[in-house]
């Protein structure tokens, strides 16, 4: 599996340090968010501030959450900007309102091609993260229907 | 103290919008974009004390170096698409302040490069989750869930917003500054067209071009002896959201709700007294929603609006005269500047063959 993944891998670029718990998580197939302090909230991404009240790094903390939500919204791509989806398309890119209450994107799988093209999917659906170690380095979420 | 009346366009410029412009640099277009500005300002250039760009990649030293200004006002307007609006609103204050007299906005960009390598540029978030799962920088993908979401919340159908692409096709028809001069579109053609992101169809996408635009914005005073039919600026509000779609926490709104208010303020007017309108078009999702956080249509009747009035340039209620960006054409960062430029162009009367019935009074969304 390791040489043999063409897509992207994540690149943190805004300040690898900060996101590293995250991806240690997901390593460990679990979701860890970060936690602010003085407002009392998960956000994502991760940052070095908090955006809901600006308290600074000391106030941030990190918390494994249940990596469960629901679909927000979504969108079926079928023209992949980038080229390396072009095999995969159509699939759906959604964003997840995780039940810790922040959102993050992520594909949807584990549906039918006639699904897909039929728009099956629907917004509020719960999903479950499906952990895929696409490298030794790197595990990436994904997400699947569960039963309400 | 106030924007409004302070301060008019006296100029205006548009390159033809190009699906590639060979042999052409950006600071080489916005040059012929600056050129006519001033001169259709009946100016010269040593009037010119004020100049603004968008500023993030081509900044202001660099274009009064290449044009030859000495500016004694100068200042980028870094918001992308937005940039061209914002400009203007900094021209006018910049003279209703003193900092310059003539103040000569400019933005362009070439395009020579067939596809861009997507990817490639962005940092943060982008780069970091987003490229993992399949989308990139300036994709439909975020527009495509606002529309369904919008879909889900209001009921909103996509045959109702084939409408704009349509209505838009129609009103570039005979724009000679368009990329789809004389290829008109129906409703039909738009449902007919393949999904680019569901529900997001190509023809309710933008095409990514190259081109240039500019403007010279003077004082109310200065502006009594102008050549062309002074545009007076009445009201201006100017608000950001997070540049990724997701990020935002309400997905159905744009900052037009919150800059709208603070230009109608201003202005001493009401979306009712609105005749016509020019907005920042990338995706017929995002036009929509931009309208009804202008109070110009109510939240969640964009869909019944589309499917029931007339808003080509003949029509009840004008929108996007010349064909906007979905019908003419994405030159860049110039994009939401074009929304400017025929504001003005239809308020100074010359707009030809498109011209508006009720030009006083346009709201701007670039």
């Amino acid at each position: 599996m390791t040489s043999e993944y063409k897509k992207p891998l994540p690149r943190p670029t805004i300040n690898p340090e900060v996101s590293q718990p995250f991806w240690e998580g997901t390593k460990k197939h679990e979701l860890w968010l970060q936690y602010c302090l003085n407002h009392n909230g998960h956000f994502f991404y991760p940052r070095e501030v908090c955006p809901v009240c600006l308290a600074p790094q000391e106030r941030l903390v990190w918390q494994q959450v249940p990596a469960k939500g629901r679909v927000h919204s979504y969108t079926t791509v079928y023209q992949p900007a980038l080229p390396a989806f072009a095999e995969e398309a159509p699939f759906i890119h959604a964003l997840i309102e995780l039940d810790a209450g922040a959102r993050i994107v992520g594909n949807v799988v584990g549906l039918s091609r006639e699904e897909v093209e039929g728009n099956a999917l629907e917004l509020n659906q719960p999903v479950e993260a499906v952990f895929e170690d696409v490298t030794d380095e790197w595990t990436l979420v994904k997400w699947q229907r569960v039963d309400g | 103290m106030s924007l409004r009346g302070a301060a008019a366009i006296i100029g205006i410029a548009e390159l033809p919008t190009q699906r590639a412009t060979p042999g052409r640099s950006s600071l080489g277009l916005m040059g012929d974009a600056a050129r006519i500005a001033v001169h259709d300002a009946h100016l010269r250039k040593e009037d010119i004390d004020g100049l603004i760009t968008e500023g993030g990649t081509v900044y202001p030293g660099l274009v009064s170096e290449y044009l030859g200004l000495r500016p004694r006002f100068a200042s980028g307007a870094s918001m992308m698409g937005a940039s061209g609006a914002t400009a203007t609103t900094l021209a006018a204050m910049a003279v209703q302040n003193g900092l310059a007299n003539n103040v000569l906005v400019v933005i362009g960009s070439a395009r020579n490069n067939a596809i861009p390598e997507a990817g490639a540029g962005p940092t943060g978030i982008a780069t970091e989750l987003d490229a993992t799962v399949g989308t990139a920088a300036g994709a439909g993908t975020g527009y495509a869930m606002m529309y369904k979401k919008h879909m889900e919340l209001y009921g909103t159908t996509q045959e109702q917003l084939a409408h704009v692409a349509a209505n838009q096709r129609f009103n570039t028809l005979e724009n000679p500054n368009s990329a789809f001069q004389g290829q008109p579109i129906s409703v039909e053609d738009v449902m007919a067209s393949r999904y680019v992101n569901y529900p997001l169809r190509l023809l309710e996408c933008v095409m990514p071009c190259g081109g240039a635009a500019a403007i010279v914005v003077t004082s109310a005073d200065r502006a009594k002896a102008s050549h062309n039919k002074p545009v007076y600026i009445l009201g201006s509000g100017v608000g950001t959201d997070p540049q990724t779609a997701w990020q935002r926490p309400v997905i159905t709104e744009t900052p037009v709700a919150r800059s709208a208010p603070i230009a109608f303020e201003m202005s001493g007017y009401t979306p009712r007294d609105i005749q016509f309108a020019e907005f920042y078009d990338c995706y017929t999702i995002l036009v929509s929603m931009c309208l009804e956080d202008s109070g110009l249509v109510q939240k969640g009747e964009i869909g019944p609006f589309f499917a029931s009035t007339d808003t080509t340039y003949k029509g009840a209620f004008p929108i996007n005269t010349d064909g906007g960006q979905l019908s003419s054409g994405q030159p860049n960062l110039a994009g939401g500047f074009r929304h400017v430029v025929e504001g003005a162009r239809q308020i100074m009367g010359r707009a030809e063959t498109r011209q508006v019935a009720r030009n006083d009074l346009c709201l701007v969304n670039g």
